[in-house]
């Protein structure tokens, strides 16, 4: 059985970033870290390669060389195999283009299982897994919180969506994105860090899965407006402050 | 951009969200500046009575009710919102990024082969393009993108990025029956819905959030009235939701959910940065904390530096108040 996890570099939440004068990039910090979401779906394929006999796990990332990073955390963790399908330089990427540069990897390599995170924190759209899977033909269950599989052709799936929690049978391979509290990331041993450190990487170029073009394209970038400075609602008495504020709620913002 | 446009009506149990109201007004703006057609569409079990509210908003209402609706399979609701497109040839589709919606929309942008925009909040027209505003990085950055052929488009909306335009058309109703392709490979099996009609976190208008600085879980029963009276609901920090006090369902930032409610209100939230990525958008935010230095007083509008425990018991009844004279 063959698990493939798409994982994504993304730039750090405390990276500092701004938009270019000319609107048309922005520059950041060079902080990177692993995609938060997607550290569940490399835990949840460990754990099921764990239960079953010849299991291959295949962490693949779709990014600048820098990506390597996230492959070398996967190997740490005891992935497999990696690959990278390497990109010019970090940016937002169309979604169409990225699941068909994913699908066109998956369809070479062949696949039982595809799992992702349920979404990347930097453009936080949410809709490769389910893009990929139409792209490849195969069923597609998202915001998984449990797995479990039956044998080699089918899995039990929990999925929350919506609030409700939901249960469905599916047949292999199949595509799913796993959401927090499926299970809890290990931390990788002293073992799993030196093999990462040492491990090659292979690389590729998007075009050897085909070629295909963005559909949309990201005209401007702005900052956003900045909120201006906080007032502090000053009183003798708490009632006093209270008051306060519900007046300004209602006369100022007019939200109440 | 040309064509007709779809907008994909996201439901509670039976019921029409606000937020389906949001998608009907962009797409009553887009109808209006291309002279295009709208259509809002309904997949259901049990929605045929729906029309009658949602032709106020469209040129056309298009109803789909069938008993296979009853449970959700992505692929039921799919095929049939795929062969409707078929049939009427609309060049874009509007949805919710919420609900079943986020799931159901890129899966037909798939089969289609259209465009995708997820998570908007926003457009604007510039002569005959569109430039879509979608948050980046937690809102740290506003990207304006466009689809370059101009048509064939899925978008999804972020709730409360627009407001709810006024009724007023009066669309005709076409019930429809559509081919429902089942996927043979995901079989359903059961499901259990959460009880209660409290509005989703993330079209919730009101939202009291406490953090660690709420000190236990049962003080969040305070929390839980006050959302109560407003109509509104409860939402968590990380470390609130990682001690086990409250539900994954209700995290709030990075790791969580993304919210613009019209209020917010943090108390004992310290305003970490993985939280204000998930307010960033929100109308009027208000920090209650007894550190004057919390890092969420930078991205508060207003600020009351006290003992929670103190302010909450009044602030609950001063809205209370505020709400009854309303």
């Amino acid at each position: 059985m063959r698990i493939i996890v798409f994982v994504k570099q993304i730039l750090d939440s405390e990276a500092m970033i701004s938009v270019k004068e000319d609107k048309k990039s922005f520059q950041f910090e060079e902080r990177f870290s692993l995609n938060f979401f997607d550290e569940f779906a490399v835990e949840e394929a460990l754990r099921i390669k764990e239960k079953v006999k010849d299991c291959e796990v295949l962490a693949v990332s779709l990014g600048p060389k820098k990506a390597q990073d996230v492959l070398r955390t996967s190997i740490a963790m005891g992935v497999d195999r990696v690959a990278l399908i390497e990109s010019e330089r970090y940016s937002i990427l169309d979604p169409t283009y990225t699941a068909k540069v994913l699908s066109g990897f998956a369809k070479k390599e062949g696949f039982d299982m595809i799992l992702c995170g349920e979404r990347a924190m930097d453009d936080e759209n949410g809709i490769v897994g389910v893009l990929l899977a139409e792209y490849l033909k195969v069923p597609y269950v998202g915001s998984v919180i449990k797995m479990e599989l039956k044998d080699s052709r089918g899995i039990t799936v929990n999925s929350e969506m919506d609030g409700g929690l939901f249960v469905y049978d599916v047949d292999l391979p199949a595509v799913f994105s796993v959401r927090k509290g499926i299970n809890e990331p290990r931390v990788p041993n002293v073992t799993g860090v030196m093999k990462a450190m040492r491990a090659q990487i292979p690389s590729y170029e998007p075009s050897s899965f085909g070629v295909f073009s963005p559909k949309t394209e990201i005209v401007e970038y702005h900052s956003p407006g900045k909120r201006p400075p906080v007032k502090i609602i000053e009183g003798k008495t708490p009632e006093e402050k209270v008051k306060k504020l519900i007046s300004l709620l209602k006369e100022e913002a007019k939200v109440l | 951009m040309e064509g007709d446009i779809f907008a994909y009506i996201e439901l509670k149990d039976t019921s029409v969200r606000k937020v389906s109201y949001e998608v009907l007004s962009a797409g009553r703006k887009l109808r209006d500046t291309f002279s295009s057609k709208l259509f809002a569409v309904v997949i259901g079990f049990g929605v045929d009575p729906l029309k009658d509210e949602l032709k106020k908003y469209a040129d056309s209402v298009i109803v789909v009710d069938d008993e296979v609706f009853k449970e959700f399979t992505l692929d039921t609701y799919s095929s049939a919102l795929y062969d409707l497109v078929q049939k009427f040839e609309p060049s874009v589709i509007l949805g919710s990024h919420t609900g079943y919606s986020k799931f159901i929309l890129p899966k037909v942008s798939g089969i289609l082969d259209w465009a995708i925009l997820a998570d908007l909040t926003g457009f604007e027209i510039e002569k005959e393009r569109i430039l879509f505003r979608k948050p980046l990085f937690g809102g740290r950055v506003i990207s304006f993108v466009e689809v370059k052929d101009g048509k064939n488009m899925v978008l999804t909306f972020r709730p409360n990025s627009f407001s709810v335009s006024e009724p007023g058309l009066a669309g005709e109703v076409r019930a429809e029956r559509v081919e429902v392709k089942k996927n043979e490979r995901v079989r359903f099996l059961s499901s259990q819905k959460k009880e209660g009609k409290k509005a989703d976190l993330q079209e919730a208008d009101f939202i009291i959030c406490g953090g660690r600085g709420m000190k236990s879980p049962e003080n969040f029963k305070i929390l839980e009235e006050i959302a109560e009276i407003m109509g509104g609901r409860v939402g968590a920090s990380r470390s609130v939701v990682d001690a086990k006090w409250r539900d994954y369902e209700e995290q709030i930032g990075k790791s969580g959910k993304t919210v613009s409610p019209v209020l917010y209100i943090g108390c004992g939230v310290s305003g970490a940065i993985h939280h204000t990525m998930g307010i960033d958008t929100s109308k009027t935010i208000v920090a209650i904390n007894s550190d004057p230095n919390a890092p969420i007083f930078s991205i508060a509008d207003y600020g009351i530096v006290d003992d929670l425990f103190v302010i909450l018991p009044i602030l609950k009844e001063e809205l209370k108040k505020a709400k009854e004279e309303v």
